[in-house]
């Protein structure tokens, strides 16, 4: 149904979408899920043709809308799109917004366009609503009232683009189970998301977009249960990450003491963990590895803090002389580094940059 | 780190601020390096130490050494996490913590 190849948007200051390729079939409920900045919302944009693509084809039902002779707005009507800030007109009633589109654009009689309308507006639970203005209603009703005036067209796909943002939090439960409702239908859908409960419950495919590009694509359970490249597992877990290299024996260790403990503020990393990750940083990195290197030191620490467990991993990668466990460091260090870990493993990767790799469970 | 000295007689006590770690552990090893020799009594007032690492673990162990032959040397103020890492190092066992 709507096919993208190769599609490339690039701004004078960005490029938020390098090489994006995708099929998407006639009743898929697809959830964009990714990083702010990472062009979920350009691609929606992209689709509809509110944005003109730098390079690339998107292909609705064969047409190709980036064609110049393409006839757009007859492809619009095939689509339409849920904008994060409602876009009602404020001087008309709810029935009148509903109804506007299919009476100007589509040509239906104002009885037809009425009778649909507040079958829409029940199936949003507003029929009471119907009379009364945009501003006399809460953020909610108005993001129901936007997605009954996009159903009015009748479109065979249906964009959403960040439609519970906007909301107060009280408010989105409202307006997701009514996308939900509309999912069940048999609609096709795309929804730009940050809600990870709703994208995992109501999509039949997800999109992680990261780079420019659809990261991973998967069923919601590949994508949220089993990601499998580093940047989608990073962004599902809610992994917080701080990394820092040793590469000379004089670093700044001061400095890096300072960072970690910022990135403790920043993330909220309960204050005992931060201590047990700075405590293995320095017993560990610097006063048994360092000595270990002969020459110019590489060693790569890496701290993932996850906000969903609450759990912190440490990960340390050296190159040079091996260290293989705990008994060969002095006993100072090692009865700090066994105190502040639940685990620690020692492993060889294979890699010449990294050829020895000690991970740690932080307490 | 932050030192700040104070002499009364044969007592220094030495009041140790922030962390004592790979970097601020030789300020206070060169601190304990320069006592008067007459002082036998030689008190460190950890109220204000956040952190203590091995290095700083070291330093402690050479001055208790150094006390152990001129007379005594006495920990006060100590925070809990600073115990904890005397506990399991087994320094609670050889240091006298007030």
């Amino acid at each position: 149904m709507i096919s993208i190849r190769h599609l490339r948007k690039e701004y004078e200051e960005a490029t938020p979408l390098l090489d994006v390729n995708a099929e998407i079939e006639k009743g898929e409920v697809i959830s964009v899920i990714g990083p702010s900045g990472t062009g979920k919302s350009t691609l929606l944009r992209c689709i509809n043709a509110l944005e003109s693509p730098t390079s690339g084809q998107i292909l609705i039902d064969g047409e190709d809308i980036t064609d110049k002779n393409c006839k757009k707005h007859l492809l619009r009507r095939k689509m339409g799109m849920v904008f994060q800030s409602f876009n009602l007109f404020a001087h008309l009633n709810v029935i009148e917004n509903v109804m506007k589109a299919p009476v100007d654009l589509l040509g239906k009689s104002r009885q037809e366009a009425y009778d649909r309308g507040m079958e829409l507006l029940r199936t949003v639970g507003l029929a009471d609503k119907a009379t009364a203005f945009p501003d006399e209603l809460s953020g909610g009703q108005k993001q129901r009232v936007a997605i009954a005036r996009t159903l009015a067209t009748d479109p065979e796909i249906v964009l959403f683009d960040e439609p519970t943002s906007a909301l107060d939090p009280t408010m989105v439960g409202e307006v997701l189970a009514v996308i939900k409702s509309l999912a069940k239908e048999g609609l096709t859908m795309m929804i730009v998301t940050h809600e990870m409960k709703f994208a995992r419950d109501v999509s039949t495919r997800v999109f992680y977009m990261d780079e420019g590009e659809i990261y991973e694509d998967g069923t919601p359970e590949q994508v949220f249960d089993h990601p499998v490249r580093e940047k989608t597992r990073q962004f599902i877990r809610r992994l917080k990450v701080f990394e820092e290299s040793i590469t000379s024996h004089g670093f700044d260790f001061l400095a890096v003491n300072t960072r970690l403990e910022e990135f403790g503020r920043r993330h909220l990393v309960p204050q005992k963990t931060v201590r047990c990750a700075e405590t293995v940083f320095e017993e560990l990195c610097v006063q048994t590895l360092l000595p270990l290197s002969d020459g110019e030191p590489d060693i790569r620490m890496t701290l993932e803090y996850s906000e969903e467990n609450e759990s912190a991993d440490m990960r340390i990668s050296y190159g040079g002389r091996s260290f293989a466990s705990l008994g060969e460091a002095d006993p100072l260090s090692a009865a700090l580094i066994g105190n502040s870990a639940t685990e620690i493993a020692f492993r060889e990767t294979g890699s010449a940059e990294y050829p020895h790799e000690i991970t740690l469970k932080l307490k | 780190m932050e030192i700040k000295k104070i002499e009364n007689g044969n007592e220094l006590k030495l009041a140790v601020a922030g962390r004592l770690d790979t970097t601020s552990a030789p300020e206070l090893e060169a601190e304990i390096a320069s006592m008067p020799d007459v002082t036998d009594s030689l008190v460190l007032d950890f109220s204000e130490l956040e952190y203590i690492s091995s290095a700083g673990l070291r330093v402690l162990l050479a001055a208790q050494k150094k006390m152990n032959v001129k007379g005594k040397m006495t920990l006060t103020g100590v925070n809990e996490d600073v115990m904890d890492v005397f506990e399991i190092t087994g320094f609670s066992d050889i240091l006298t913590i007030e």
